[in-house]
């Protein structure tokens, strides 16, 4: 498959800010075997003073920018065309719980897609006793680490309500989970968490997802968001899988990765430190168009 | 040759035993610093003890007095943090030394600086090619959750090449006699200008004896340590600042002590700005590069953008800078990784690795939790054993309360010891738990033996590791070695290292032929504006006491609120939220405090008997608000207090540099005053005024004698006008006050830019010239507000041009 995909993001501030430094996190990133940037770039309006394009510690793309004069409005943009090619589905060669840790332990590696980035606590995620409790009500002895994921994805699909008014990007997954709603990143803050919690690592997914309109309505220009689902680590043989709990399925065709972290905190399409006084109010656009 | 005791030896055994200095004995089965395992006094301590031993109560108790007096007009403290909040105390200093012999010193000395190396290279391997994890010596585990692993760091290369510049070591001494290392600290190491004032405090008490010792002096230490920084500017104009997180931090005060000490600046992180990955320290003459930076700031604090997001004391854009190598950090962020307590376990097999050699001093025995065989092998010890995190990077004595000591426990709860193993078995360490060794103690008249760990500091110089011939002895406050930290009742003691021959003295004052005088570097914009708002909270209070105890004055006499003035009075100092119904209102204390904060954020710029004095003033005004009642009671307290306050501004004007930092000060006083003159002449002098209001103004503007001088005329409107509001030469009228900011701003940085005056430099010209050129009969309301407002403005216009 192929996509070209638009955002643009909107800070428009109640007092002019007189400076500001930030971190976007908004391009798509390669990946073997799975998608491939063929051409991308991001521009901002004011221009920055000073700009830098770096990659991370899990090898997302960054862009450091810069403002030492006034403005009261700042819009990112990011234009990409990407080529996907679907996450082939293989046999499940995945361990069953008990004999997973030895294979965890024998991963002699801290390279940014090491699991061992993704089973202990991470800044948004601490260990919850109620969302471990949820997890452990869910796993049967029987069951391989990729059946386990499976079933707690559809549990929290099933259990859980999409509500955008519920949370807000700052709600913590243990308030999620008592609410049982929210949105993406509430349900994969939950079910890291739940996975985490029996030892499965689990990493926390930013991307773009193509939304295909009703029957015979037409698609709605900007009406796309940028989205979030989970992978987890299953096994030397299997290694990482992707899972999308607001959609119940595995991230196949139609969702564009743009970066891997342990929570939404290393992914954040925009962490921002501003020199100014009053609020601010944000605007998100997303279109994502298959090419045909 | 075998001896038969008599009664009199007995006797003479028991004198001994009951005399509160040789009577010290150790506690079986523990090793003590003083005596060893023969029960004879080791040859360092011996000339201390008999010293002691011949000086009786009163002479050790003012010795003893001495030192507390140096700490507490010093003002050293630490902050405390209680159930619910935090206070600052006053060091707990031990009075007795704690006395190592030189030989054997060296001998500790080569283990540290190896371990020093080997921590250098442990964080390079841990931040670069990570070979420890891949060829299996290291747990992977262990670096991937660990939360101290900084991965914005990975790949960075320090600025100098180096991570580490200034380590310390918790140490201990063991029953054997031997020395372990209990914890490693390389994250911000706190302490070092703790043992310089233990060691002036100390020397108080025992100047004599420490003259007679063949002491070891600290200054050559830290003199190096400053050297080294110092090559590590790239640029002649870079400066070098000591990081702090700022007041709230339990050790603020060292920091403090050290920047004033080494003469480095003192900085937060918002003083900081990164242009073009430069760092830059905002200066009230504008934005000035650092090159160094000494931060005793956690890491993950450090910078917003790149590390904990939710750091307000950090720098956005340090990590970015780092990157780029354009500053020297010590120690690099994410040293704090080397801390963990699990490490202890591999660090025998990582010195192998590292260094192809046997570690030299033991750390304490370590066991990780995450395998099978050293699981089962804490469970079978687990009475001499205690069980803590695996990523604490404190000791287990000082972690509050976190580590749990095997043979407290119960059958029962053992078992669920062993559950607890088995489940979160890589979350946890076992450590033999130790005893260490003892020293003594004045405790209740009488020698005693605690026990004490010792703080150790190793800095990197120009010619490599350098270990500081001392450090700082934690001394427990019971026999129990888990009371050792400070926050749990602890005290401190200074470390003499005890050479035989007389030892080089150094001081980190210059020789005399290479004496230059230079100026203050730039003022930070923070530390201006903390310096302008003491100056204006000051004032206010001052202006708030007078106009009180004015009003307390008249009411004592006529006891009415409701007489004219009185209330007229009343009704104006409520605009200022001052209720008179209070005899020292809580918006005063408020002013006070506010004082005192903004005097505590730059307590490295005023001298220790400025601070005090401050104190004394909030802390009299507190007292006063709680016994004090409204009339003549608080005329008199007011009086009180203004004296006190007289006195602080005194210091302050007697002792402060007149340079930059002054004029801050002194331009929050002048604007205060004129603005208190201003609002005061604007409300009272209307057509309406109240019968006596000139008398009172006369009395808060303290100018009835001179008024009575110049003018040979009853109290007017004119003649109060022109004394309070016009006269050029009285410094409590508003013109006088115009004319000294005038002056004090073209003092200021840039106040002349390309042979012009600045805007500002202009704004207060005039200000000046405006109200020079006023005629006592032109002064109405109208123009006190506008004047008022123009005040207002100018405070304003200052924070924009200097203090942002």
């Amino acid at each position: 498959m192929l996509y070209d995909i638009n955002l643009k993001i909107t800070y428009a501030y109640e007092v002019p800010a007189s400076g500001g430094r930030h971190v976007v996190r908004v391009l798509p990133v390669s990946l073997p075997d799975r998608q491939r940037l063929i051409a991308g770039s991001v521009s901002f309006a004011p221009n920055p003073e000073e700009r830098s394009d770096n990659i991370d510690f899990f090898a997302n793309p960054t862009t450091s920018i810069t403002f030492r004069s006034a403005h009261d409005k700042l819009v990112i943009r990011m234009q990409a065309r990407v080529q996907l090619d679907p996450q082939p589905m293989t046999a499940d060669f995945s361990p069953k719980l008990a004999d997973f840790p030895p294979e965890i332990v024998n991963v002699w590696s801290i390279a940014p897609d090491s699991p061992h980035h993704f089973l202990g606590q991470s800044p948004l995620l601490p260990d919850d006793p109620s969302i471990a409790a949820y997890a452990a009500s869910i796993v049967k002895p029987d069951m391989t680490i990729r059946q386990i994921a499976r079933a707690i994805c559809e549990r929290i699909h099933r259990d859980f309500t999409y509500d955008a008014k519920a949370t807000t990007v700052d709600t913590p997954p243990k308030e999620a989970f008592r609410l049982k709603r929210g949105v993406c990143q509430d349900f994969a803050h939950v079910m890291i968490t739940a996975l985490r919690s029996l030892g499965i690592p689990a990493g926390y997914v930013s991307g773009f997802l193509r939304t295909i309109p009703p029957p015979g309505k037409e698609r709605l220009e900007g009406a796309d968001a940028m989205h979030a689902w989970v992978r987890f680590w299953c096994g030397r043989a299997d290694g990482w899988m992707e899972l999308d709990p607001t959609n119940n399925i595995f991230a196949g065709a139609d969702h564009i990765v743009v970066g891997h972290g342990r929570d939404y905190s290393d992914v954040a399409p925009v962490i921002g430190v501003l020199k100014s006084y009053g609020s601010h109010e944000t605007e998100q656009a997303v279109d994502v168009l298959p090419v045909v | 040759m075998a001896k038969t005791k008599t009664s009199e030896a007995a006797t003479q055994e028991n004198r001994i035993t009951d005399d509160p200095v040789f009577g010290y004995r150790a506690l079986p089965g523990i090793a003590d610093e003083m005596v060893d395992i023969h029960g004879n006094v080791r040859s360092v301590w011996q000339h201390l003890l008999a010293s002691i031993g011949r000086m009786d109560e009163t002479e050790l108790s003012n010795r003893f007095a001495r030192a507390d007096r140096y700490l507490r007009d010093a003002g050293v403290f630490y902050r405390a943090y209680g159930s619910k909040e935090s206070s600052e105390r006053s060091w707990p200093l031990s009075h007795v030394p704690v006395l190592i012999d030189e030989d054997e010193w060296a001998n500790l000395s080569a283990g540290l600086v190896q371990r020093a190396d080997l921590l250098e290279k442990l964080a390079a391997d841990i931040y670069g090619p990570n070979r420890l994890v891949s060829e299996g010596v290291v747990p992977p585990s262990l670096v991937g959750a660990n939360p101290e692993f900084l991965r914005p760091m990975v790949g960075v290369k320090p600025a100098d090449d180096h991570f580490l510049h200034f380590c310390s070591f918790e140490i201990g001494r063991g029953p054997d006699g031997n020395w372990w290392v209990l914890s490693d600290r390389t994250e911000a190491p706190s302490g070092a200008g703790f043992a310089l004032e233990n060691r002036v405090a100390t020397t108080r008490a025992f100047s004599d004896l420490y003259a007679e010792t063949h002491v070891h002096r600290l200054a050559g230490f830290f003199g190096a340590f400053r050297d080294m920084l110092q090559s590590r500017k790239r640029h002649p104009d870079d400066r070098i600042a000591v990081l702090t997180p700022g007041l709230a931090n339990e050790t603020y005060f060292e920091h403090a002590y050290i920047a004033r000490y080494l003469g480095f600046m003192l900085l937060e992180g918002e003083d900081l700005t990164v242009v073009d990955d430069r760092v830059m320290v905002r200066t009230v003459a504008g934005l000035k590069p650092v090159g160094v930076l000494w931060r005793r700031l956690d890491a993950a604090f450090a910078d917003p953008l790149e590390l904990n997001q939710r750091s307000h004391i950090g720098t956005p854009g340090l990590v970015e800078a780092l990157r780029a190598g354009s500053v020297t950090i010590v120690n690099a962020l994410g040293s704090g990784i080397l801390e963990t307590r699990a490490f202890l376990a591999f660090m025998p097999v990582i010195c192998r690795q590292l260094l192809g050699e046997d570690l030299l001093l033991p750390s304490i025995a370590t066991w990780w939790c995450g395998q099978q065989p050293e699981r089962d092998h804490v469970m079978g010890n687990i009475e001499k054993m205690v069980i803590g995190p695996a990523y604490s990077t404190r000791p287990f004595f000082d972690d509050n309360g976190q580590s749990v000591l095997g043979s407290s426990l119960r059958d029962t709860a053992k078992l669920s010891v062993a559950d607890w193993l088995k489940t979160d078995g890589a979350k946890l360490v076992g450590q033999e738990a130790v005893t260490l060794s003892t020293t003594p103690a004045w405790i209740n008249g009488k020698l005693v033996p605690r026990p004490m760990s010792l703080r150790v500091y190793v800095a990197r110089t120009r010619e490599g590791w350098q270990v500081m011939p001392g450090g700082f002895a934690r001394i427990g406050s019971g026999a129990n070695a888990a009371a050792i930290a400070m926050q749990a009742g602890g005290s401190a003691a200074d470390v003499w290292i005890v050479s035989n021959r007389p030892v080089e003295r150094t001081s980190l004052l210059p020789p005399e032929e290479s004496f230059i005088r230079t100026m203050p570097g730039s003022l930070p914009s923070r530390a201006a504006d903390n310096l302008f708002w003491l100056g204006r909270y000051i004032e206010r209070a001052e202006g708030a006491l007078r106009i009180l105890r004015a009003w307390n004055g008249r009411f004592a006499e006529t006891a009415d609120p409701n007489m004219p003035l009185l209330k007229d009075v009343s009704t104006y100092l409520s605009a200022l939220d001052i209720d008179t119904k209070q005899a020292v209102p809580d918006s005063l204390i408020a002013n006070i405090n506010s004082a005192l904060f903004s005097a505590g954020n730059i307590r490295d710029r005023f001298s220790a008997d400025g601070w005090l004095a401050l104190n004394d003033l909030a802390k009299t005004a507190r007292k006063f608000q709680a016994t004090v009642e409204v009339g003549d009671d608080a005329t008199h307290a007011m009086t009180v207090l203004l004296r006190k306050l007289a006195g602080f501004a005194g210091l302050v004007h007697e002792n402060m540099y007149r340079f930059t930092g002054w004029r801050f000060l002194s331009i929050g006083r002048y604007l205060e005053r004129g603005l208190h003159m201003t609002r005061l002449l604007g409300h009272m002098t209307g057509e309406d005024t109240p019968d006596g209001a000139y008398d009172m103004l006369l009395e808060i503007g303290d100018s009835v004698m001179t008024h009575r001088r110049r003018y040979n005329v009853n109290t007017a409107a004119l003649t109060v006008t022109d004394l309070l509001a016009l006269d050029p030469l009285n410094p409590r009228s508003v013109l006088y006050q115009l004319n000294e900011i005038k002056t004090e701003v073209e003092q200021l940085p840039n106040a002349y830019g390309n042979g012009q005056m600045s805007s500002f430099y202009r704004e207060a010209m005039r200000l000046h010239a405006g109200l020079a050129v006023m005629t006592p009969d032109g002064m109405n309301a109208a123009v006190y507000k506008r004047l008022e407002q123009e005040l207002e403005r100018f405070s304003d216009i200052l924070a924009q041009t200097y203090l942002n």
